[in-house]
């Protein structure tokens, strides 16, 4: 215990990345479900849609899951599906399902990757300026944002998960009803593709 | 805890030092391949400054955006843009191919060039801008799937090839973008 305390420090010190677990060192525990003590706002986020240009007031009322992905992230991609699948069968009273590209090529681009997945559901939304990850505070992708009907932000999952499996249905469920999150609510890790998909 | 100290202060020391102004004095040579598949060196880009990561794209799990606030501060520099050339080197030559490179660094901006080379010369790259780099076996043992751990950091280099500035990669595309102007307005 004491020798990988000393070997985290050292890593840490060194500004080492690890790409195994996370985006550096000192962030190797942020993977995972985030529950915020006391809710946040979320700041102002422009979107750009196949309707124009659009905010999250559009769905002001709804509670929201807003997925932050790029196509030069394999794990953003290989999550895509299930989101489609969760954005299919989302009832009115479910959360809205957003995801949103950081992808700087545009929707044209953003489509082009649907189409290269199977994706025909899930609208096609990008980052005007590019800095939704700074806006939001996201260094990495893919984050997912939990946010509640009063539009604040309850909890975060940083990683890719199962959205549509029966773990994330019940934090969902619960987003949706204004009841607490707990850390028992985590999705499951999504599988990763062995190759690039 | 003693030992824990003098680890953590060799690591600032260490640090200081590879920041001092002898270090910053001099050219940080690479010989590499571009994403065109293009012998390059750091003459190529002589006469512009260059704003300059390492990484590698295979991201098993998460990804940083650190290319992504590169590209952002590429923009947001504006007028200055054609003096400026943003450089992705990888640390995972094995994987990162030049023709792989190329669709993955014109989804981030279409200046941006994507640097590789076979073990040696990427070895080299890193060491002359002390970055440090080691794969890590997937725990499932696919012998394609291991991770790479590495340094983290945007590095700008002056027109004449030298180390101007090194910035954490959690900076915002703003800021990113003020310190490479600063750099360009200098004039070396």
């Amino acid at each position: 215990m004491r020798r990988r305390t000393l070997l985290a420090a050292v890593a840490a010190a060194a500004g080492l990345v690890s790409g195994a677990r996370a985006g550096w060192a000192g962030d190797r525990r942020v993977q995972g479900l985030l529950i915020h003590p006391t809710p946040r706002p979320v700041p102002p986020l422009p979107l750009l849609g196949a309707e124009g240009e659009t905010s999250l007031a559009a769905w002001s009322g709804r509670p929201l899951l807003l997925n932050l992905w790029a196509s030069w992230c394999l794990p953003c991609v290989a999550e895509l599906p299930a989101l489609d699948r969760l954005h299919a069968r989302a009832a009115a009273a479910s959360p809205a399902v957003i995801a949103l590209s950081l992808n700087r090529r545009g929707l044209d681009s953003v489509r082009a990757t649907f189409d290269r997945l199977g994706i025909h559901r899930l609208d096609a939304f990008v980052s005007p300026s590019g800095k939704a990850g700074e806006i939001l505070g996201a260094p990495v992708l893919p984050t997912t944002l939990l946010i509640d009907r009063a539009g604040r932000e309850v909890a975060r999952y940083v990683g890719a998960a199962e959205w549509d499996g029966d773990d994330a249905g019940a934090l969902l469920q619960a987003l949706a009803q204004d009841r607490a999150i707990g850390p028992e609510m985590a999705p499951a890790v999504a599988k990763m593709p062995a190759t690039a998909p | 805890m003693a030992a824990w100290r003098g680890i953590v202060l060799a690591a600032v020391a260490t640090s200081l030092w590879l920041c001092g102004p002898a270090a910053a004095q001099q050219v940080r040579q690479f010989a590499l391949i571009n994403q065109d598949g293009q012998a390059v060196t750091e003459a190529s880009y002589a006469g512009r400054v260059r704003v300059m990561t390492f990484g590698y794209t295979w991201c098993p799990d998460i990804c940083p955006t650190t290319l992504a606030t590169i590209a952002a501060a590429l923009d947001a520099v504006g007028t200055h843009a054609a003096e400026v050339v943003a450089i992705f080197v990888s640390v995972d030559p094995r994987r990162d191919t030049p023709q792989h490179l190329k669709d993955y660094v014109a989804a981030f901006h279409p200046r941006m060039v994507g640097l590789t080379g076979d073990d040696r010369a990427v070895a080299a790259a890193a060491r002359a801008f002390n970055v440090r780099y080691a794969a890590q076996p997937a725990p499932a043992g696919d012998a394609m799937a291991y991770s790479v751990d590495h340094s983290a950091g945007i590095y700008v280099i002056d027109r004449k090839g030298r180390l101007a500035a090194r910035i954490g990669h959690r900076e915002s595309a703003d800021d990113v973008a003020a310190r490479i102007a600063a750099v360009v307005d200098k004039g070396e």
